[in-house]
C-alpha cells in the first residue's frame, strides 16, 4: 500500500451531501485508520454540493481527540474545497482544538450561572 | 372543543398565540378539536410550520383536528402552500411561485430535503440570489434541518415551509419539530435540572456549546448562521418551550413567552437583494488549516 492516500469523500459516503454525522463519521474511521498507520492522507471533496459544519466537526474535528497537531499538520491534507469552505473547515478545526485542549472550561462558566425554573 | 386562532405573524405573539392552542388542549386526548380561524385576517405562510407541530402532537394522542371559518385570504395562502392538504383541503396552484410549500419530513430525509431546496427555489418566483448568498442559506438550513434531526427526539418528523415577499426582497424559511425542545437537552447536559427555556436557548446559541454527546466538537452551526445573518441583514428567531429569541442585525433579545411551545422552531429570513461576497479571509491553503 502507497504511504499517500487519497479518501474521496462523495464515493465514500456515495453521496455528494455531507451533511449528516453518520456519513462523517464513516469518514473520521477511514481517516483515523489510515493516520494510525502512519498514512499521508488527502480528503478530497471534489464532487461535493453541499458540506455543514456538523458534518465536519465528526469528520476531520474528531480527529483532535485522536491525534496531536503535529500528527494532523504532516499527515493530511485536504482538496477541493472552495474558499469559502476552506474558511468553514478552519472554523471547524479551530473549534476542535479549543474543544480538547478546554473541555471542562466551557461547561464551568456556564454552570456559575444562576437560573430559575419556569 | 373549539379553538380561535387570530392574526398569525412571524413574532413573538404569533408563536405565543400558536402556543396557545398546545396550552389550552394539553390533556385532551381522542376528542375532536376545532380551529376557528374567522378572526385571522393574515397568517404569515412560513407559520404553518410551528403551527403543524403543535397540530402533529394533537394527531398523535388521536384527536381529529380541523380547521374552519377560513377568510378567503387566509385560505388562499394556506392551500397555495399546500398546509391545507394535511386537513385534505384541495390545494391552489401559486401561480406566482413565491411559495415553498408546507411539508412533513423523516428524520432521515436529508436527501429529501435537498430535492425539496432544489425543486422550490430555483428559477421560479424567489429571485436569482447571488451564488455565495444561495449557498450560505442552503448551508444553514441544512445547519438547522440536521440539527432538529439529532436533538428532536421526536418520531413525527420536521415540518418545513417558506415564503418569498417580493415587496419586502425577503424570504423566509422555517423548520420546526414537536420534539422535546431546547431546554430538555440542555438541562441533562449542563445537569441544571431548574434551567429556564431562555437561558436553554443562550446557551445553544453561543459558539462551541453542544449537548451532542459521544467526546465530540459541535456548536458551530447556530454560530455561523449569526454570522451569516449579520452581513446579509437577516433575521433569526428560535423558539423553544417557553424561550423566543431573536437576532439580526439590530442586535439580539431572548424573551419569555406565556405560553409553552412543545417543541422547537427556527426562523431563517434573508434579505434577498444581498451581493456580498461571504468571504471573508484571504484565501486559505490547505497547509494553513490544520
Amino acid at each position: 500500500m502507497s504511504d499517500q492516500i487519497k479518501i474521496k469523500v462523495a464515493d465514500l459516503i456515495g453521496s455528494p451531501l455531507c451533511i449528516s454525522a453518520e456519513d462523517g463519521q464513516k469518514v473520521f474511521d477511514k481517516v483515523e485508520q489510515l493516520v494510525k498507520i502512519g498514512k499521508q492522507v488527502t480528503i478530497s471533496f471534489e464532487n461535493v454540493t453541499m458540506l455543514i459544519s456538523l458534518f465536519l466537526n465528526v469528520a476531520i474535528g474528531q480527529l483532535y481527540g485522536s491525534f496531536s497537531e503535529d500528527s494532523i499538520r504532516t499527515q493530511l491534507k485536504v482538496e477541493g474545497l472552495s474558499s469559502d469552505d476552506m474558511e468553514l473547515l478552519k472554523r471547524v478545526v479551530d473549534n476542535a482544538k479549543k474543544y480538547y485542549s478546554n473541555k471542562k472550561s466551557y461547561d464551568d462558566a456556564w454552570l456559575e450561572e444562576d437560573n430559575n425554573e419556569e | 372543543m373549539k379553538l380561535n386562532l387570530g392574526t398569525i405573524r412571524s413574532n413573538c405573539s404569533g408563536f405565543n398565540a400558536i402556543a396557545d392552542v398546545a396550552v389550552k388542549t394539553k390533556d385532551v386526548w381522542f376528542d375532536s378539536i376545532e380551529l376557528d380561524l374567522s378572526s385571522c385576517s393574515f397568517f404569515e405562510a412560513n407559520m404553518a410550520a410551528p403551527l403543524y407541530a403543535v397540530i402533529s402532537r394533537l394527531r398523535d394522542d388521536l384527536n381529529d383536528v380541523s380547521i374552519s371559518n377560513l377568510p378567503s385570504g387566509v385560505s388562499t395562502i394556506l392551500r397555495k402552500n399546500k398546509f391545507l392538504s394535511v386537513f385534505n383541503q384541495p390545494e391552489l396552484t401559486d401561480t406566482n411561485q413565491t411559495t415553498l410549500p408546507f411539508k412533513i419530513l423523516k428524520l432521515t430525509a436529508g436527501d429529501q430535503f435537498n430535492d425539496y431546496l432544489d425543486t422550490y427555489m430555483r428559477g421560479r418566483g424567489i429571485p436569482t440570489m447571488s451564488e455565495a448568498l444561495t449557498k450560505r442559506f442552503r448551508q444553514s438550513l441544512f445547519e438547522i434541518f440536521l440539527n432538529a434531526t439529532i436533538h428532536s427526539q421526536s418520531k413525527a418528523g420536521i415540518f418545513v415551509c417558506g415564503q418569498f415577499y417580493p415587496n419586502k426582497h425577503r424570504l423566509d424559511f422555517t423548520i420546526a419539530d414537536a420534539g422535546v425542545g431546547i431546554r430538555e437537552n440542555v438541562r441533562q447536559y449542563t445537569k441544571m435540572p431548574k434551567l429556564n427555556s431562555c437561558k436553554a436557548i443562550e446557551w445553544a446559541m453561543a459558539e462551541g456549546n453542544t449537548t451532542k454527546t459521544g467526546n465530540q466538537p459541535g456548536g458551530l452551526g447556530l454560530k455561523l448562521i449569526k454570522d451569516f445573518i449579520q452581513i446579509n441583514g437577516g433575521k433569526i428567531q428560535v423558539v423553544s418551550r417557553f424561550g423566543y429569541y431573536e437576532f439580526s442585525a439590530n442586535g439580539e433579545f431572548v424573551r419569555k413567552m406565556d405560553n409553552d411551545f412543545p417543541g422547537t422552531c427556527v426562523n431563517i429570513e434573508i434579505n434577498t437583494e444581498d451581493t456580498s461576497s461571504y468571504c471573508l479571509k484571504a484565501e486559505l491553503k490547505s497547509e494553513d488549516i490544520f
